[in-house]
């Protein structure tokens, strides 16, 4: 990890599952809004290429909600603003308590979001693998996961290229509906070569060793520490 | 003693009518580089997979005759046994990374094959350096380019000190210098080593002994020099240079002209004031080590990107074909893929499967063809629509000799009827008016005709 420098790759994945179940637990606006604050930071330190990619993703779907959560919403008396009668969902109005559900599932959204975010940028889930010696391959379906986001990236890339290389512009939702039936025959492709390789590489076999890994150091358990006062103060005081 | 054999050895598919490979008889020596080569589909994947134990384990299929593998019959073993004696590098690298990081991915057969945890990563470490890749170690495998993580594939490979070794066109992403450090490593290892390739000149460079493969039977099995014999009389396309002639069309205004442009991704500078111009009736190669500018230049020429200072200027439409286009296909039957590009005209559509021999397959799923077939599939919906200017990104790669020849001598045509044709490619016997290379100082050769 870029930041195992200050922890290991498992404390780090605890420190930031304490972090994302605490921003879900906490019922304060402001605490949530620090956490993603704090969690936003930690994205930045990453330099991948995908950093843009995976914030984007983060955060615009908790903005979509803040927006969409108070008109939808019917919640709260005090009303900012009342708008025109829509079929099937009655009166679009925003009203102060809807507006704080709004603020609070948004950065919440955003928090889970963001913690993925360093997860996949800053984790090296290689010693996250190696650390789990007791679901070593559940653990190895979640880190190819992790790992399909920028191939799936790639090949959207790579296809729109090769439309916009036959004239064709690839606009709107429909047009990029179009590509969501390519990506996924192209992705199961992808996961039976991946299978074979593995099973090339000795994938499976009973006796396995493991290149051996740095312990965990102070720093380690202070994070896990950390993580689970996290947690118990979102459940009690945030 | 042999390291594998295979005893007449026939193998068909599970959804295959015909047989991939046909009464294979073959013995492999320590410390020979057998160079397998054959069509598209002719099944020299095939007869790597054997030999690897995926077939009939992994893939299932009807499999008669006997495969010996490091002393082990193949049926007898799962081919994840025969790893660490057996390795191998796929055609795609893409395909077989599991790992985030470098120095881990080529650990993870290490640690598979359960090596002494104390060697595993000195053992990496020395593989890496082996292919000039020492300096990846640390990189994420994400980030890597094609031919990077090629030579990454080949270390986790090498690191194994593997038996035999079997290597599925592994150079294609590769400019010639990689390659030859790739199949130079390999070579070295003392392993017999079995190669897959379709750039036919060097492989026959590094090879002790060639097999030919059509139609899944082993045609030619014979020491180098024979062997060269035997094709240059019976199969020319696979003996050397490309002996498509190219036509002195008249040449006639410029159909697309680059004038000092710049490029580049993030901090990372490609083209600093590049200069360019394809004139109809001309075909120009790009040609350079990877991540010379080729392809951002070809990308530039079509208008897929825009250059951040300088001027591109068309007259007339582009159509850009980009590398591996068999990938990037988006319908489901052949010919919606190609209508796809000229308003649904399905006349045009048959015209273009027609004119590249897929005609046959109009109302197949583009994925149930094979890898040859889908590179095809994408020149002819790129063409379909007739562009003033077509722009191929390394449209050789993966492509057999005899259909690189077939694919040269349509743009000869398509050039002489009065099209701009730029090409960014590795395969210096392409070819062409001008050849540009670019890395380090541009450099413009024009080329008799």
């Amino acid at each position: 990890m870029e930041a195992a420098a200050v922890v290991t790759a498992s404390a780090g994945a605890v420190l930031l599952a304490g972090l994302a179940a605490t921003a879900l637990l906490a019922e304060r606006v402001a605490s949530v809004a620090v956490l993603a604050a704090l969690l936003l930071l930690v994205c930045l330190r990453a330099h991948s290429p995908l950093r843009r990619v995976y914030l984007a993703g983060a955060i615009l779907p908790g903005l979509a909600l803040f927006f969409l959560w108070p008109v939808l919403g019917t919640e709260g008396y005090h009303v900012l603003w009342s708008g025109p009668q829509v079929p099937v969902l009655g009166t679009l109005d925003v009203t102060v308590e809807e507006l704080g559900g709004a603020a609070l599932n948004a950065l919440r959204l955003i928090a889970v979001g963001l913690a993925f975010t360093a997860y996949a940028l800053l984790l090296d889930h290689d010693r996250l693998l190696a650390s789990a010696s007791f679901a070593r391959r559940s653990a190895l379906a979640v880190a190819l996961a992790t790992r399909l986001v920028p191939t799936l990236q790639r090949d959207a890339n790579g296809l729109v290229e090769a439309l916009r290389g036959r004239g064709l512009a690839v606009e709107g939702l429909a047009g990029h509906a179009r590509l969501l039936s390519p990506l996924v025959a192209g992705s199961l492709e992808r996961a039976v070569n991946l299978a074979e390789a593995m099973e090339a590489r000795g994938f499976g076999r009973a006796t396995v060793t493991r290149a051996p890994r740095p312990p965990w150091r102070a720093h380690d358990r202070l994070g896990v520490a950390v993580a689970a006062v996290l947690v118990l103060a979102g459940l009690l005081w945030l | 003693m042999a390291v594998a054999t295979l005893d007449r050895v026939t193998f068909t598919y599970a959804e295959g009518a015909a047989p991939a490979l046909v009464d294979a008889t073959l013995t492999l020596e320590p410390g020979e580089l057998v160079a397998v080569l054959g069509p598209s589909g002719s099944g020299k994947s095939t007869l790597l997979r054997s030999l690897a134990g995926l077939v009939p384990h992994f893939h299932g299929g009807r499999f008669s005759g006997r495969a010996t593998v490091v002393g082990r019959d193949t049926r007898a073993v799962r081919p994840a046994e025969l790893a660490g004696d057996v390795a191998t590098v796929f055609q795609d690298p893409e395909d077989q990374v599991v790992m985030t990081i470098v120095r881990n991915e080529v650990a993870f057969g290490l640690e598979n094959v359960a090596t002494a945890p104390d060697e595993i990563w000195g053992r990496a470490e020395e593989a890496l350096k082996a292919v000039d890749a020492g300096h990846l170690a640390a990189r994420r495998t994400t980030e890597l380019s094609g031919g990077e993580l090629q030579r990454v594939c080949l270390a986790a490979a090498l690191a194994l000190r593997p038996r035999l070794l079997l290597l599925d066109e592994p150079t294609s992403q590769l400019d010639p210098d990689g390659a030859e450090v790739f199949l130079r490593s390999a070579s070295s290892l003392g392993s017999a080593v079995v190669l897959s390739e379709q750039r036919v000149v060097r492989a026959l460079d590094f090879a002790h002994r060639v097999l030919y493969l059509e139609q899944g039977r082993i045609v030619l099995d014979a020491p180098n020099a024979a062997a060269r014999e035997w094709l240059l009389e019976h199969r020319p396309a696979y003996a050397g240079a490309m002996c498509v002639a190219n036509k002195g069309n008249d040449l006639s205004d410029a159909v697309v002209q680059i004038e000092n442009a710049w490029f580049s991704y993030g901090d990372v500078s490609v083209l600093e004031g590049a200069s360019l111009a394809v004139r109809r009736g001309e075909i120009v190669t790009l040609e350079g080590p990877n991540g010379s500018g080729k392809s951002t230049l070809a990308k530039l020429a079509a208008g897929l990107l825009e250059p951040q200072q300088g001027l591109v200027r068309r007259a007339g439409r582009a159509g850009y074909l980009s590398q591996d286009p068999g990938r990037y296909l988006a319908c489901e039957r052949v010919d919606d893929e190609v209508a796809l590009g000229v308003g649904g005209d399905r006349d045009r559509a048959y015209a273009a499967l027609d004119q590249f021999g897929l005609a046959w397959a109009a109302e197949r799923h583009p994925r149930d063809l094979s890898s040859g077939e889908r590179e095809r599939l994408g020149v002819a919906a790129v063409v379909a629509g007739e562009p003033d200017l077509l722009v191929l990104d390394e449209p050789t790669r993966g492509v057999d000799p005899e259909r690189k020849a077939e694919l040269a001598a349509w743009i000869v045509r398509y050039a002489a009827a009065g099209h701009g044709v730029l090409i960014a490619t590795h395969d210096p016997t392409f070819p062409a008016h001008r050849r540009i290379s670019l890395g380090g100082r541009v450099t413009e050769e024009r080329v008799a005709a």
